[in-house]
């Protein structure tokens, strides 16, 4: 072999090895989340009494046991709420397809408790697919459980029933020991809760 | 000049035309059927100004619905937020995009059981543009 010819080999092996170590860097599950931000500490949640899409008492104990991604919204928000919905039944969908277990539950924390009874919830989530619940309640218990994780919402310009409701538009991760595991910022997009959850629900 | 390619020449005459005289124009229409429970839906469209002089839209309606409201939403410091568009100009030749996450329009209070959804677009009190659509599945 001429020097010309082992000098292209061992370039040939260097790229194809420096390409199979990233590849593996970039696959493997040691490989950071690239789109979601999880907390060094994962935070407790606070103690609240609020009710689901059914009407049955929900709690911190709720959390507990899977994971879960949190969105706050409210059923008369005609265009971020369902679109972010959307995006988070279909990343499910996407990554159940895939063979990912486990699989988040969706939860959706009403912004809205004037308005959003259990019965509207029920209607609402369930036509976003399987495995979406709704939550509600009192503003004060409410308030107890955004406060606690630095979520924000607030009334805006109310004129009687037809009124907003501005709030933070992040989507949480609360781990099976129900705790705040991580965070994604919005604006929200499928291919980032795909690629990222199965990094953050491996628990590396 | 053969018939076939007069006829070609005529029939674009004929749509150049046709797309000149219409001075706004309604694509990529997308109206939602409101989810269930809820009294309103949000639409989607993009609005072009065929015209050399500004149009400003003041109002929007639908038969269908008791009321049809211009809102844009915003992410301001991760804040989701929506504002009501009191007026919408559109600049000659340009267009305007109704989005998801962006200038929509909000339709409330449906009057009954339809299908199919009629916007009408005004100008102070000049009707400028009415389109018909059905439900985006």
């Amino acid at each position: 072999m001429s020097i010309r010819n082992l000098f292209i080999a061992t370039v040939a092996i260097v790229a194809i090895g420096t390409g199979a170590w990233l590849s593996y860097q970039l696959m493997s599950p040691s490989a950071p989340p690239q789109w979601a931000t999880v907390l060094p500490a994962h935070g407790e949640l606070p103690e609240f009494a609020l009710l689901d899409q059914s009407g049955q008492p929900f709690g911190r104990d709720g959390f507990e046991g899977r994971w879960d991604l949190v969105f706050f919204g409210f059923t008369h928000c005609p265009d971020i709420c369902p679109a972010t919905l959307q995006v988070l039944a279909s990343a499910r969908t996407q990554l159940a397809e895939a063979g990912q277990q486990p699989l988040p539950r969706i939860v959706l924390v009403s912004v809205d408790p004037e308005r959003d009874t259990p019965e509207l919830l029920s209607q609402y989530v369930g036509y976003f697919g399987d495995d979406i619940i709704g939550i509600t309640g009192d503003l004060d218990e409410l308030q107890k459980l955004t406060r606690g994780l630095g979520i924000f919402f607030q009334k805006a310009a109310p004129d009687g029933d037809n009124y907003s409701v501005d709030h933070s538009a992040v989507v949480l991760v609360i781990n099976p020991n129900g705790q705040l595991h991580a965070l994604f910022s919005a604006p929200h997009k499928i291919e980032n809760f795909v690629h990222d959850l199965p990094i953050i629900m491996s628990g590396r | 000049m053969k018939p076939v390619t007069l006829a070609v020449v005529l029939a674009c005459l004929v749509f150049a035309c046709s797309v000149e005289s219409v001075p706004l124009a309604a694509t990529n229409l997308a109206i939602s059927r409101p989810l269930p429970g809820m009294p309103m839906s949000a639409g989607y469209l993009t609005l072009t100004n065929n015209t050399t002089q500004a149009i400003r839209i003041t109002r929007v309606s639908s038969p269908e619905f008791e009321s049809v409201e211009m809102h844009e939403s915003v992410l301001e410091d991760g804040m989701a937020r929506m504002y009501t568009l009191g007026d919408l100009m559109i600049l000659p030749g340009r267009a305007v995009e109704f989005a998801r996450g962006g200038k929509h329009l909000m339709l409330m209070r449906p009057r009954d059981d339809f299908e199919t959804v009629t916007l009408e677009f005004y100008a102070g009190n000049a009707l400028i543009l009415s389109v018909n659509t059905t439900f985006t599945e």
